[in-house]
């Protein structure tokens, strides 16, 4: 599958290593040089360094027209939300994943139809569990 | 009218001073201390202090009973956020915001956002309505189709003067929709003969402006 990540926090790493691993191709979109850089050492990926965030001729230079999947990965929800549904909305890309932080904007765009992935709302779960036993 | 603008750097402090000026009922939301505390203090606007995005303050401000809530934070992730958070939780009639990068216009639109900006659109069409003789005019975005609307002035010596539209060819998606010339404005049939100056107004697809400037103007 070709699959585009948006993001090169901790999340968007670990996300585009393992998928590479599992012989995707991905390619990466973030603003850290270094981590880039780092990344695209394996030769399943490459990446594309954004100079102004959520720009969407990046998301086409990085392919976003021909991508299975598009996975918004960074550490900004308003972001993440942005480029998932220009890529879900725009460019009809078949598999979306959104990831969101805040509680309520993880349940609104839920409610929207968008795939959203955080732990904010499962960590609620846990601590509920941990103190009710 | 009760509107609810969010972010108040230049736009957001100027239309809001317009809006209370014209008897409209204002709140501003505004993260910055010190701009908040200058619209409160020195200008009188009512004005919350806190995160636009978060529904605690946006109740804070009224924004249930709010006609029009206008997203201006400068980043247009957030504003886009706030627009589609205000229409699913309040069922806000009417949001609008200004755009800062011009291709997000369709998605915007596409996600029911009312009213969007596209400031560097407009900037650019007034600025090259100030050129003389600039031979190539935006004339307006075709909202939904992601279409533009193109003016082109034929220059005296453009390879296309004196042959038929018929033989003209333009990128697919992009045709002549209306000929204007010193007489008068015409429907463009294949047979026409382009003369020197014609106004050719011209539907183009998004990025091919470029293409048909050179095809309706080359030597």
């Amino acid at each position: 599958m070709r699959i585009i990540v948006y993001g090169c926090g901790q999340l968007a790493t670990s996300a585009v290593r393992e998928l590479a691993a599992e012989d995707d191709e991905v390619t990466v979109i973030g603003t850290d040089r270094n981590r880039l850089e780092r990344l695209s050492d394996s030769p399943k990926v490459s990446a594309e360094l954004l100079a102004a965030p959520a720009m969407q001729d990046y998301l086409l230079s990085a392919g976003v027209s021909h991508a299975d999947a598009f996975l918004a990965l960074s550490d900004d929800d308003h972001e993440n939300l942005l480029v998932a549904q220009i890529a879900l909305h725009m460019f009809n890309v078949p598999h979306v994943v959104c990831h969101v932080e805040h509680p309520q904007l993880h349940m609104m765009y839920t409610g929207l139809g968008l795939n959203v992935v955080g732990y904010s709302r499962g960590i609620l779960q846990d601590i509920r569990h941990v103190i009710t036993g | 009218m009760y509107v609810v603008i969010i972010g108040c750097s230049e736009a957001g402090f100027y239309l809001a001073r317009t809006l209370v000026a014209s008897g409209h009922e204002v709140s501003v939301i505004e993260q910055d201390l010190e701009r908040y505390q200058l619209l409160t203090e020195d200008l009188g606007i009512m004005a919350v202090l806190g995160d636009g995005s978060d529904t605690d303050v946006l109740n804070q401000a009224g924004t249930g009973r709010a006609d029009v809530v206008a997203a201006l934070t400068g980043v247009d992730a957030t504003n886009l956020v706030i627009c589609q958070t205000v229409q699913h939780i309040y069922q806000t009639p009417r949001t609008m915001t200004l755009l800062k990068d011009p291709k997000n216009e369709a998605v915007f639109i596409q996600l029911g956002i009312n009213v969007v900006v596209n400031w560097i659109q407009l900037a650019l069409t007034a600025l090259e309505e100030g050129i003389p003789g600039h031979p190539l005019r935006h004339l307006m975005n075709l909202k939904r189709s992601g279409l533009q609307l193109v003016c082109v002035a034929v220059p005296p010596s453009a390879d296309i003067v004196g042959r038929r539209l018929g033989e003209i060819e333009l990128p697919p998606d992009s045709f002549i929709s209306l000929v204007v010339n010193r007489e008068r404005a015409a429907l463009p049939s294949g047979s026409y003969v382009v003369q020197a100056e014609d106004e050719l107004i011209a539907v183009a697809a998004s990025g091919d402006e470029r293409v048909i400037y050179d095809i309706l103007t080359g030597v």
